[in-house]
């Protein structure tokens, strides 16, 4: 069997809450436009 | 020449870029986790888009409108998840499956089961991969099914046993730009070929007319498929499963340099996705305006057309048909450009009446086409009855100028060939780590290497048997989707048991699994349940089995650590 083994990441800088709101934030964006053209073209 | 000359650079370049992958099992199996965020996020796009997505999905809208875009509201979420929750640990512990991590939490027999889960799905949904880009090629060039089949089949197979994973991911990344391509192009030419007076606007207004620009529909349903909360809890659960316990998608980000390489190219796919999507519905959109001013045949299925014009009790009946279909699309073509003109005058009462008009056409059109479903089922009872599949495609090889179906048609194989040897790499990833090597132990890594080229031999093999049957399902796409939300609830729940409840020990979430996964089974074939649902249902039924088990049978005994090094 593959021995489990641990790795030591890198220091990670990134600012990962602003990540998660920048895709959360584009899916509301773009379910709104969706809304819109549904509402618009009905 | 220009389909030919992509298939030989596939397997020339895979070959060639990747001949010192397979010195070692974690090069062959992961390209010695080395790649990018950029890497991992096309190779993700990549594995997930299939031939199946280029060639169903605009066929999808074509028929059914956009409703199907909800589907993948739940992925950004599962992203943003997946990154928080499962990539830590995954790479932490420097896995080569995602099963490996269930021994440590659980036990063996756990790991196995998983493993084995995963092998039957993805075994079965690779050979729909396969079948896909077959269709195509029967259609243009007349050839045998079968025959397609195994060409594309042992092509895939060549160029997935030499490379490994790194082939894999370096054809995905060029396959990604050119299906991009192929999609911008296709959709300028569908609006450039409207006729004068009838641009992108007018276009969506008649689409919108005809109930296709139906995106999102807040309203709940528990049958129905495609609604924004279906989207939001079975896509999310769909979408979980899919990229946090799949090998095919695991594989993808194990291979990344870091977490935040890892990280990232899951990221990246949240943000691309959904925009993708829209983008492949609304050619669908379009090809469905574009067959308002241009006529439609009767099926795009051609081989079942073909079929019935051949049968002497039949064709008399279909020439009919076609006959009256011939006179109806001229009726249809003047209805749909009044509309276009009154909307261009936005005159209120002349929209209404062309609307009127527009209506009754189309309700002409629904009973001659029920008449023709009628022919053709009696006609051919075990030929496929929907062809959505064959719209996009009819439409390229009989309208796009020949360089550009040549250019389409290596988008398609290339994007199948890369999609499908995903999956074949995790198949043979899944069979070496999780079932080869535990039962073997003392084998060597160039041995393992051996048995994973075998594998995927194997597995290839298996899955060119299984597309020899996809012709005759409803919806390639769909049955795909419907494949993998039967097994992925419970392997969900599995996982989020592993993750989140520390204290349910092996034998309760193992009995929990193969519960839950036997009622998931029982409900698809006694009910008529909305398939995303099952995620939700088979993840919900492990997760309590599970608590409900090792409050009630396993009380005493006490938990087991997680892992010796976690």
């Amino acid at each position: 069997m593959h021995d489990t083994m641990t790795k030591t990441e890198p220091t990670d800088s990134t600012n990962w809450r602003a990540w998660y709101w920048l895709v959360l934030g584009a899916l509301a964006a773009e379910v709104g436009f969706f809304a819109y053209l549904t509402h618009f073209f009905a | 020449m220009v389909l030919g000359g992509t298939l030989l650079f596939i397997v020339g370049y895979g070959t060639w870029r990747t001949r010192t992958a397979g010195r070692t099992l974690d090069g062959y199996l992961l390209g010695g986790r080395q790649a990018s965020w950029w890497g991992i996020g096309l190779s993700i796009i990549a594995t997930q888009a299939s031939a199946i997505t280029f060639l169903s999905t605009p066929g999808q809208a074509y028929a059914d409108g956009m409703r199907f875009i909800q589907f993948y509201f739940g992925l950004p979420v599962a992203m943003v998840l997946i990154a928080i929750f499962a990539v830590p640990i995954f790479h932490r512990l420097q896995v080569f499956t995602a099963y490996e991590y269930l021994e440590g939490r659980f036990d063996r027999r756990t790991r196995t089961l998983a493993a084995v889960l995963f092998l039957v799905q993805r075994g079965l949904s690779n050979g729909l991969s396969l079948y896909a880009p077959a269709l195509v090629l029967s259609a243009l060039l007349g050839w045998d099914i079968s025959l397609t089949v195994w060409l594309i089949g042992g092509l895939m197979i060549a160029y997935t046993v030499t490379g490994g994973s790194s082939a894999v991911a370096v054809t995905q990344q060029f396959q990604v730009g050119v299906i991009f391509t192929g999609m911008v192009v296709a959709g300028y030419l569908l609006v450039h070929y409207l006729p004068a007076g009838v641009g992108f606007s007018e276009a969506m207004q008649v689409a919108g007319h005809q109930g296709k620009l139906n995106l999102v529909d807040f309203s709940f349903d528990f049958k129905d498929r495609y609604n924004f909360w279906s989207g939001m809890t079975g896509g999310l659960f769909l979408a979980l499963s899919y990229f946090g316990t799949d090998q095919s998608q695991v594989q993808r980000y194990l291979a990344g340099r870091s977490q935040r390489e890892s990280r990232l190219g899951l990221l990246m796919n949240g943000l691309v996705k959904v925009p993708m999507q829209f983008g492949i519905l609304l050619i669908g959109v379009l090809l469905f305006v574009f067959y308002q001013f241009n006529p439609a045949p009767l099926t795009f299925n051609r081989p079942l057309l073909n079929q019935v014009a051949a049968s002497p009790t039949y064709a008399p009946q279909l020439q009919k048909l076609q006959a009256d279909q011939a006179t109806l699309s001229v009726a249809q073509r003047t209805a749909t450009q009044q509309l276009a003109r009154a909307y261009t005058s936005h005159n209120p009462e002349q929209i209404a009446a062309a609307q009127t008009h527009r209506q009754a056409v189309a309700a002409a059109a629904l009973g001659l086409q029920a008449r023709a479903q009628a022919l053709f089922k009696a006609a051919a009872p075990t030929a496929e009855a929907k062809d959505t599949d064959y719209v996009f495609i009819t439409f390229v090889l009989h309208y796009l100028p020949h360089g550009l179906v040549g250019l389409l048609l290596a988008v398609v194989l290339s994007a199948a060939m890369g999609s499908a040897a995903g999956g074949l790499n995790a198949l043979a990833s899944t069979t070496v780590v999780d079932l080869y090597r535990p039962a073997y132990p003392r084998a060597t890594d160039s041995r393992c290497v051996r048995v994973s080229r075998w594998a995927t031999v194997g597995w290839g093999v298996l899955g060119i048997g299984f597309a020899l049957f996809a012709a005759r399902l409803e919806n390639l796409i769909q049955a795909v989707n419907i494949l993998g939300s039967l097994f992925y609830g419970a392997m969900l729940g599995l996982f989020m048991v592993a993750f989140f409840l520390p204290k349910i020990q092996a034998s309760a979430a193992f009995w929990a699994t193969v519960v839950a996964q036997a009622t998931v089974l029982l409900l698809f074939w006694q009910t008529d349940i909305g398939y995303l649902w099952f995620n939700i249902i088979g993840c919900g039924l492990v997760v309590g089995l599970a608590w409900l088990v090792q409050r009630v049978v396993f009380a005493t005994s006490s938990p087991r650590p997680l892992s010796p090094k976690e």
